[in-house]
């Protein structure tokens, strides 16, 4: 069987580096100190495999680590894993795992573990359907662990990777805890000292952590990781103003999710550094089209025709944003613009000429959106408007989150039009994570009886089943073209997140998760 | 007594079957769905119906209220779907926070409402009945919320005195406990003092009318006695009825505090689990903290006794 090294070019894909040039890692200009940061939302556990909500992968992930995660750019690159083959026929995946790893009380990591974390993953890992096409695994020795295949899945490294609900691997006498009660034991930088739900997750250096030496300096989830720090507290602020205060009184000395309205004064104060985290999601609306008028492509159109995204993404974000067309963000090699003709057209006479030609006789259209998330809240609202303007009988329905989320899924339903929602993680992820909700059962447009559009289902399947990486790169522009001009989704544009820390944190670079590896306190 | 308190928590249980039903009822009745609150924004469809199964949420609800009530007949309250805990365990972890926070705040209330009521109702219609009246008005009309705010700003920000927010637990820390709940117990507790003095006032000046406070002051007796024993001591049966159902609103005034200065209290826990749709924790939590309830307004009744010998229970 002809076997492919793939465990360099995943490494010099994802650093960008020859393998020479690896030679001179991260060290602490300074260690020690205790850091807290505020947090925006509640965590509930911190049971990685069970978990999708980024209230815990922040924390999680300063814990945990996966045999793969991704780097600065989203790629997919080796954490706990040494190498990783592909075999010729596609059907096997070998990973060496890195010797020396020790969990946080202090056991060597070895294949077992992987297994029973694999097992426990498959067992109750809330994104298991990652491996419903895997015929099995196993350790032939305490450094190896082999993954096979039931069919050829060309995309399966980057589902692997994915940092949304991670393999993360932990004890395997950790194996059978249940849903949401896993023993926090894992193998990164950061351990677990004490957790308050409701309060706080306090967090210490892990002095017996072996940093991936096949790197020079933390990327992404991963890379070469150092805990410069003593402590990090992750402390629940709902508030946001509570949260400014804190960061002002140096209480806090990182934050997340800065209100626009404080950002001049905090400007202003020398010991605070503000710390915009741009492409945090793309805002989105989805039309459903199961019932008239918005199964009518020509109304859907009109709709697209009449919006300004400026207006939309400025009243949703608070001005913090970036026009972006289509389902990646700009700075992701599977960024595409294709079909960019259909986005911010802001022209009300071809609206209206679109409206006549679908026949739309003022019927009521509901805009589903909630006020959990204020930027969902908001663009409905300038929505709202952007459609009256052209003569479209648009109304609110405000609900909360879970509400909305149930009422959109609902087949053929008729109680609303357009569904308000943001979509951070799976853009992060790549065009496959993203693409999926176009698709049943997962389409968030809402298809009449769940049937897909076999055009966008054949640009879908090509996008998973073809080999060659251009190919599918080149399925996913034509996806989202179709998407675009058969207006199933009006993406509106990026939100840009913004983060603050205390001056004399260093190194703190904003990402999809606070990460506090390699980040150190200046005295 | 004791044959009394034993009959008032035996005709609680009833009460507390219909809260339960109640709840339970309540709780479907609200469109939503538990596990897309649960799994987040980021979920994607098939996530959320995998954890629905998972949840048990398919299952018919008559099954789950059956599931319910043959739990709470073992004394099993059920698991937090969002904590992955037992709701006892998670309620237990919460409540004393919470009732510290709210017997801090009752503290304050006592004693600006109280004696902010003695001196307006022995300076009757006086600059200071009229100042007292008025802060008792702020106290009333001002949200919670906003006091909290300005505090933060003033004696965190600008002064330094106190932290703007986090909680430290009284086996921890006492003076840090003390602290760091100085300002959410004040900010809650202003409302209320404002009530109590209300109530202090009106109680006081219908006391300070009795021919018996005329009779002891014509006895010569020290103003501090006619106002301490003779007059307040009477004045105490509306009071206390009042402070009885302050504690129930500063237990539920707690769940806007605690997230300004993010205490991780009942609150916090049970708003999370309405918006969360945990059920289990909604109807477990909300049963022990209608017991709590419960158990406070029978020592009310029994403290009427203690305080006025004219009470009796047949």
């Amino acid at each position: 069987m002809k076997r492919s090294r793939l465990a360099f070019s995943i490494l010099a894909a994802g650093l960008g580096l020859p393998a020479a040039a690896l030679a001179a890692p991260f060290t602490c200009p300074s260690r020690g100190g205790d850091i807290v940061f505020g947090q925006e939302a509640n965590v509930n556990s911190l049971d990685q495999m069970t978990s999708s909500t980024i209230s815990t992968r922040n924390i999680a992930m300063n814990i945990y680590e996966s045999l793969m995660t991704r780097d600065e750019n989203n790629r997919p690159i080796l954490e706990l894993a040494e190498s990783m083959e592909e075999s010729g026929d596609g059907l096997t995946y070998t990973f060496k795992l890195r010797r020396g790893i020790t969990f946080h009380n202090g056991k060597p990591m070895t294949s077992a573990d992987v297994v029973a974390s694999f097992n426990r993953y498959n067992r109750i890992g809330l994104q298991r359907s990652t491996l419903d096409n895997v015929a099995g695994w196993d350790a032939p020795d305490p450094y190896t662990f082999i993954i096979r295949m039931k069919h050829v899945q060309p995309t399966f490294i980057e589902a692997l990777s994915s940092f949304s609900v991670p393999i993360v691997i932990i004890p395997s006498e950790h194996e059978n805890d249940e849903r949401q009660q896993l023993r926090t034991v894992g193998t990164g930088p950061f351990r677990l000292l004490e957790f308050v739900p409701g309060s706080h997750a306090k967090l210490g250096r892990f002095d017996g952590y072996q940093p991936n030496t096949a790197f020079e300096q933390r990327t992404g989830f991963g890379g070469y990781r150092v805990a410069c720090v003593d402590t990090v507290t992750f402390r629940i602020v709902t508030e946001a103003s509570a949260r400014v205060a804190g960061l002002e009184t140096g209480e806090l000395q990182a934050v997340e999710d800065v209100p626009t309205r404080s950002l001049d004064s905090l400007r202003r104060n020398n010991a605070i550094t503000i710390l915009p985290l741009q492409n945090w999601w793309i805002q989105i609306a989805l039309p459903n089209t199961a019932n008239p008028p918005t199964n009518n492509l020509a109304f859907r159109r009109a709709v697209q025709a009449a919006m300004g995204m400026e207006d939309i993404m400025d009243a949703a974000t608070d001005g913090n944003f970036r026009l972006n067309v289509g389902f990646q963000f700009p700075n992701q090699p599977s960024y595409t613009d294709a079909g960019k003709e259909t986005y911010n057209i802001n022209d009300q006479a071809r609206a209206r000429a679109l409206l006549r030609e679908s026949g739309y006789r003022g019927e009521p259209i509901t805009i589903l959106t909630n006020r959990d998330y204020p930027p969902m809240y908001n663009a409905a609202l300038v929505m709202q408007q952007q459609l009256r303007a052209v003569g479209i009988n648009a109304n609110l329905r405000v609900v909360d989150w879970p509400t909305s989320v149930q009422m959109s899924q609902r087949v053929n339903s008729d109680e609303w039009h357009f569904f308000h929602s943001g979509w951070g993680t799976q853009p992060a992820l790549g065009a496959l994570a993203t693409m999926q909700f176009l698709v049943s059962p997962g389409a968030n447009y809402r298809p009449r009886d769940d049937k897909d559009d076999p055009d966008v289902l054949a640009a879908w399947n090509d996008m998973n089943n073809l080999r060659d990486p251009a190919a599918r790169q080149d399925a996913f522009a034509r996806m989202q073209r179709l998407v675009l001009e058969r207006a199933y989704a009006y993406p509106f544009g990026s939100l840009t997140k913004v983060q603050a820390v205390r001056a004399n944190v260093k190194n703190f670079v904003p990402f999809r998760i606070p990460r506090f590896s390699n980040v150190w306190v200046q005295r | 007594m004791i044959g009394v308190a034993a009959g008032r928590v035996l005709s609680a249980i009833p009460v507390l079957f219909i809260v339960s039903l109640i709840t339970f009822g309540l709780m479907r009745l609200i469109p939503g769905d538990p596990a897309a609150a649960i799994a987040g924004v980021a979920a994607t469809p098939a996530q959320i119906e995998q954890l629905r199964r998972d949840l048990g949420l398919d299952q018919p609800l008559w099954l789950q209220l059956v599931d319910y009530y043959r739990g709470l007949a073992q004394g099993d309250l059920g698991r937090s779907l969002l904590l992955g805990k037992g709701v006892f365990a998670a309620t237990m972890e919460r409540l004393p926070v919470t009732i510290g926070l709210s017997l801090y705040a009752l503290v304050f209330t006592l004693l600006i409402g109280i004696a902010s009521g003695i001196i307006a109702a022995l300076r009757q219609n006086s600059w200071i009945d009229q100042a007292a009246m008025m802060f008792a008005m702020i106290g009333i009309s001002v949200p919670n919320f906003f006091l909290g705010l300005l505090m933060i700003i003033l004696f965190a920000v600008h002064l330094g005195w106190l932290p703007s927010g986090g909680y430290v637990a009284f086996s921890a820390d006492p003076l840090g406990w003390l602290r760091s709940l100085a300002m959410p117990a004040f900010s809650l507790a202003l409302l209320q003092a404002g009530l109590l003095a209300r109530i202090t006032r009106s109680s006081m000046l219908e006391v300070l009318r009795q021919d018996y406070i005329r009779t002891a002051r014509a006895k010569g007796l020290p103003q501090r006695k006619v106002v301490l024993k003779h007059a307040l001591s009477n004045a105490l049966i509306p009071i206390v009825t009042v402070v009885g159902i302050i504690v129930s609103l500063l237990l539920s005034g707690a769940v806007v505090t605690e997230a300004l200065f993010s205490i991780p209290g009942m609150g916090q826990l049970l708003t999370q689990a309405v918006l969360n749709r945990d059920y289990p924790m909604v109807q477990g939590g909300l049963l022990l903290v209608t017991t709590f309830l419960v158990l406070v307004n029978i020592s009310v009744d029994v403290l009427y006794a203690v305080l006025d010998p004219r009470v009796r229970y047949e």
